[in-house]
């Protein structure tokens, strides 16, 4: 196991942070001593303030401020409190015992709590490895079941079609061989996003994002569902006023056709869809939204995590599509939530941001390259 | 294409994608011709001038990508890739390269079919050019000679660059045509960079020749990477 070290860095504000604690204890030690008699506040007090400093220094700021600290105590407490004051000269030898042991318990203190300090990183570390660690595995667990469902159908239908001694009639060998090509599609479905989400998922995601039409996007994501969608009705109401949006069209595509496929799946046959978009506050507003259950009992939030779906059994789905809805929203600086329509049914909303720069195109301007 | 059935080249080194297109290319009445190699698929090509050329885009000995753009300089015989790589980025290069038609892996027979008869078909048109008659896709009815567009038999007016944009995709038509392409025909080599003029005067288009523009019967997104009109034949 690989830990983060806590290498003691001497950063500009630390350091900073330890000559000012040192600077007002000196400022507090001159003022008790000039306030009470000399007696009342002796110099084993003024020492004992030091230390007190040094190790809520250390403590604070860690090893390199402390030690920093620790040398400063000792310099000011010379030049300050020891006589001949304001020269680092000293009278009495025994002062310098006093320098000694104020220094040796500073470092000290300073190795003792950067020692703690790592203890603690180490342990959050340690969490937070056995945490990912259990992601992971629910995660592959999940995969690892999805995967296998369809490949079991698979395997199970090509065998019987080629092992079989029993006599399969002709429709039991249609229903098989239905069976093959049905399963092989869902793998792959399942295959593609997994792969997207994997790519989403990378902290150095590249989109290319150019200027595109939402309406294209709308109406292609609706093309490639269509054999879904048959006769039910889809109202597309997008605000004549919506600027060119700057994103990758590929990824905006899936988001809208991953949403819409989640509308169809979760609403009845023949109830309509509707898609509107209108600008509002230098966003776009996409909203999907169905005539179906609505969202019922699940957590809004939730539902946008990897491999959550809905409860419904009857419904099959990777449990990665919203999720990689959102990864796209995120990307391209923009967010999306779900909902309860008060009409019934469940609406998600995206939100992107409009570019004041979108460029406009006169539509009648004659090319000079056209004749 | 001869009289006799199409001859198909297919470059492909996977064993079980081979088996899997020989059953059911030579079961449709192609004739097949296997090549491992782009090496292989090179000489093959030179020495057999297949009818149509199935290329893979992951080759042991190079990448088919550099292959069709290498045999673009000396035939014209359609090329169609087909290749696990999904990302639309191939598909633009691969497009771009002078192929004629590209399908991801894994992809249903009838798909890989139906492109064939589109891909056969053209080289079969562009052979014989010169062809005056108006061109139809359902509903839609154009006559290149005197630049008139019909929707089921309405006139309809088109901007400049949407009659040319019209014509481009009906001259190539069950094609997909790449943004650059499009821009290259016909804004010129200079817009090349510029695909929202393509998506732009697209909506545009559609808005006059498509019944109903939210679903789109006529002209095909294909996301990321460009159109293509629809050919039903």
């Amino acid at each position: 196991m690989t830990s983060p070290i806590v290498i003691p860095s001497a950063k500009p504000a630390p350091i900073l942070a330890a000559v000012s604690i040192v600077v007002a204890v000196t400022g507090l030690g001159m003022a008790a001593r000039s306030l009470f008699h000399l007696s009342v506040v002796s110099l084993p007090d003024v020492v004992a303030l030091y230390m007190l400093a040094i190790a809520a220094t250390a403590v604070r700021y860690g090893r390199a401020s402390s030690l920093v600290a620790s040398a400063l105590a000792v310099a000011a407490y010379d030049f300050v409190f020891v006589p001949p004051y304001w020269t680092l000269a000293v009278d009495d030898a025994r002062h310098i015992l006093t320098f000694a042991t104020m220094f040796g318990v500073g470092v000290f203190i300073s190795g003792l709590t950067a020692r703690i300090r790592e203890r603690e990183t180490e342990a959050r570390a340690a969490t937070l490895k056995a945490s990912t660690e259990q992601i992971r595995s629910s995660l592959l667990s999940a995969v690892s079941h999805d995967l296998r469902t369809p490949l079991g159908a698979i395997t199970g239908a090509a065998t019987t079609l080629r092992d079989g001694t029993a006599e399969l009639s002709t429709s039991q060998r249609a229903e098989l061989l239905d069976a093959i090509c049905d399963e092989s599609e869902r793998l792959e479905r399942l295959v593609a996003n997994l792969l997207e989400m994997t790519r989403l998922a990378a902290t150095d995601v590249e989109i290319r994002a150019e200027w595109v039409p939402l309406e294209e996007l709308v109406t292609s994501a609706l093309a490639r569902l269509e054999t879904r969608i048959g006769a039910r009705d889809v109202v597309v109401d997008l605000a004549s006023d919506l600027p060119l949006l700057h994103a990758d069209p590929v990824l905006l595509e899936q988001l809208l056709l991953n949403l819409l496929d989640n509308a169809l799946k979760y609403s009845s046959e023949g109830s309509p869809l509707e898609v509107r978009a209108l600008l509002e506050q230098e966003r776009v507003q996409i909203h999907v939204s169905d005539r179906g259950r609505g969202l019922g009992g699940l957590d809004p939030e939730g539902l946008f995590e990897k491999f959550v779906r809905g409860s419904n059994p009857g419904i099959r789905g990777s449990g990665l599509g919203l999720a990689i809805c959102k990864a796209i929203a995120v990307v391209h600086g923009g967010g999306i939530r779900a909902g309860n329509r008060e009409e019934g049914g469940a609406e998600f909303e995206v939100w992107l941001p409009a570019s004041r720069i979108a460029p406009q195109l006169d539509l009648q301007a004659p090319l000079e390259a056209l004749q | 294409m001869s009289a006799l059935s199409p001859v198909v080249l297919l470059v492909e080194d996977e064993p079980q994608m081979r088996r899997f297109l020989r059953a059911s290319l030579s079961s449709h009445g192609y004739r097949l011709l296997e090549a491992e190699t782009a090496v292989m698929g090179t000489q093959l090509a030179t020495s057999h001038r297949p009818d149509l050329i199935l290329m893979d885009l992951g080759l042991p000995d190079g990448d088919g990508i550099a292959l069709t753009r290498a045999m673009r300089e000396w035939t014209q015989t359609p090329i169609i890739v087909i290749s696990a790589r999904g990302r639309e980025e191939d598909k633009v290069k691969a497009l771009d390269a002078g192929a004629d038609d590209y399908l991801t892996k894994p992809f249903g027979v009838n798909e890989l079919l139906a492109r064939i008869r589109v891909a056969l078909r053209h080289a079969l048109q562009n052979a014989n050019p010169g062809n005056e008659t108006p061109l139809e896709f359902g509903a839609l009815r154009l006559d290149v000679t005197r630049r008139m567009v019909w929707i089921a038999g309405n006139e309809v007016h088109l901007t400049p660059i949407e009659y040319k944009l019209l014509a481009l995709l009906a001259r190539h038509a069950g094609k997909v045509l790449t943004h650059r392409q499009i821009l290259k025909e016909v804004w010129g080599p200079t817009y090349a960079e510029q695909p929202h003029y393509v998506r732009v005067h697209m909506a545009e288009l559609r808005k006059k020749v498509e019944s109903n523009p939210s679903k789109p019967r006529l002209i095909v997104t294909e996301p990321g990477v460009g159109y293509r009109l629809k050919d039903s034949g």
